[in-house]
């Protein structure tokens, strides 16, 4: 399929969901605060934006994010890269993981509230929580899988020590697995950023909170369409660089 | 003529449930400097092992390996080409072949002027940007032996190198690697299971055989260069060498029954 084709597939298809639901909504088989219109989505933006609140909301969950993002992929990499380099500290963490692990990023709620408040830093830090784990694997596994035959090539080339395998090899050949994990981890985090503003803090979530509370699903909508596009950007954003930095890949 | 580097009695095999498993016992060999010398074996009677105990990778059990080549700050005394190329697959060509410069004195200008020349003496020039997944497996491993020359060792170690290769770009390599090991005088450890190979490579060929191994028979091919792949001179020496093939597989059989 050509490029154009493709491009024009995607836009039939988004398009006929936006019909199909402007038209259900029109039919007045429920009520437009059950299933606002996709065209009343434009007038509550404009609404939002003109009282400032959009760009705000918006800037306040960018800011939670990126902040819970870079903490938990710096610590997720980091601490994943050295635990695979170390067999034994490998082996003696596999049961806390598996316990402490499964824990949802919201069950951190609590918790979260009582260390840091109901604030920003209680938000960053639920959110780095889902996304710390997500690079911890990617980056432990990536690490675990580099083919031994590389790492032997460098030593018989000269690169002994640990930091010049780790640049020289290690890290450049795990770089698949690990930019992996930090994308998983830039769609999970935009999904606990509203989570973790429902209860309280500046942000998103909690402006969808209060428009449902008022049954301005336009708004609420509105907020949910938000989302999506700052996932999109980020996520394509992220690709160019990714496919760029793998440019070595088959 | 004197020695390049200098083995006695050396042991080595390989480690299981922290028990040792001698492969190859008591082994005494010196190659000479300028010297193409071949070492034929079947498997498992640890020729690779042998190289990665030369070049460093692994410890023998027992014995000595005297390396007598010089020390020089921006050569590497010894370097290896492994059976499958071995390259990093982020770094294009260029950059594959600097890799064991990187360790050395060398200031980048130098890197990269050593690096091209090892990849024209390899014949591959053009390839300076391609990444390795765009070459063929015969391209690749030249890219493998550039990389080895390009630290400019006295000793080159080749480990089957060509056993992985179609027969045609196999005979393609061969001569090219004759032609090099000509222009640069190097002196290199070959290591093959294929005897006609060694036959037409060599100038000494080196059996291994018994169960734990050692040197069973050792040939010196005296046919003048350049060789005629069919020419009788050679087709003799390879004769006696699967001669005394059968003999030392006949006698590892027998020794481990």
């Amino acid at each position: 399929m050509t490029k154009t084709k493709t491009l024009a597939l995607g836009a039939v298809g988004l398009v006929s969901l936006l019909l199909l639901w402007e038209g259900f909504a029109r039919s007045g088989a429920v009520q437009s605060t059950l299933i606002p219109a996709p065209s009343a989505v434009p007038a509550a933006w404009m609404s939002e934006w003109d009282l400032g609140f959009w760009q705000d909301m918006v800037a306040a969950s960018f800011s939670h994010y990126a902040v819970g993002l870079l903490i938990g992929s710096f610590l997720g990499v980091c601490i994943g890269v050295a635990v695979a380099l170390m067999p034994r500290v490998n082996a003696s963490q596999a049961w806390i993981v598996r316990i402490v692990r499964p824990i949802p990023p919201l069950a951190w709620i609590p918790f979260a509230i009582i260390w840091f408040g109901v604030s920003e830093t209680a938000a960053a830090f639920i959110i780095s929580i889902g996304i710390f784990w997500i690079n911890y694997f990617a980056a432990l596994t990536a690490v675990q899988s580099v083919d031994k035959d590389l790492i032997e090539v460098a030593r018989a080339f000269g690169h002994h020590s640990a930091i010049g395998r780790l640049f020289k090899v290690i890290l450049p050949a795990a770089s698949p697995g690990i930019l992996g994990g930090l994308r998983t981890g830039l769609g999970q985090g935009w999904m606990t950023v509203i989570a973790a503003e429902l209860f309280g803090i500046p942000g998103i979530g909690q402006r969808m909170i209060e428009a449902s509370g008022l049954l301005a699903t336009d708004v609420v909508v509105l907020y949910m369409l938000t989302i999506g596009a700052l996932y999109g950007i980020t996520d394509y954003i992220f690709m160019l660089a990714q496919n760029r930095l793998l440019a070595w890949q088959k | 003529m004197a020695k390049i580097i200098e083995i006695s009695g050396l042991s080595l095999g390989f480690q299981r449930d922290e028990q040792q498993h001698t492969v190859l016992e008591n082994l005494h060999l010196g190659v000479e400097r300028g010297e193409f010398l071949a070492i034929v074996g079947p498997s498992g009677v640890g020729k690779s092992t042998l190289l990665r105990v030369v070049v460093g990778l692994t410890q023998a059990f027992a014995g000595d390996v005297k390396v007598l080549a010089d020390k020089t700050p921006n050569r590497r005394p010894i370097a290896m080409v492994f059976q499958e190329a071995r390259l990093l697959p982020w770094r294009k060509v260029l950059r594959n072949i600097m890799l064991g410069l990187e360790g050395l004195d060398l200031d980048a200008a130098t890197r990269r002027e050593r690096a091209e020349r090892a990849l024209s003496l390899v014949g591959l020039a053009h390839c300076a940007e391609r990444w390795p997944h765009e070459l063929s497996g015969g391209q690749r491993q030249r890219i493998g032996l550039a990389r080895a020359l390009a630290v400019e060792p006295e000793l080159l170690l080749m480990d089957e190198p060509f056993a992985a290769l179609d027969a045609i770009t196999r005979q393609g390599l061969q001569d090219e690697l004759l032609r090099i090991w000509a222009e640069t005088k190097k002196s290199i450890l070959f290591v093959t299971h294929d005897i006609d190979e060694a036959a037409y490579l060599a100038d000494r060929v080196i059996l291994l055989g018994g169960s734990p191994a050692h040197v069973t028979r050792e040939f010196s091919i005296r046919t003048p260069r350049p060789r005629a792949r069919d020419g009788a001179a050679l087709a003799a020496a390879v004769g006696e060498i699967r001669a005394g093939l059968s003999e030392s597989y006949a006698y590892r059989v027998a020794s481990s029954a």
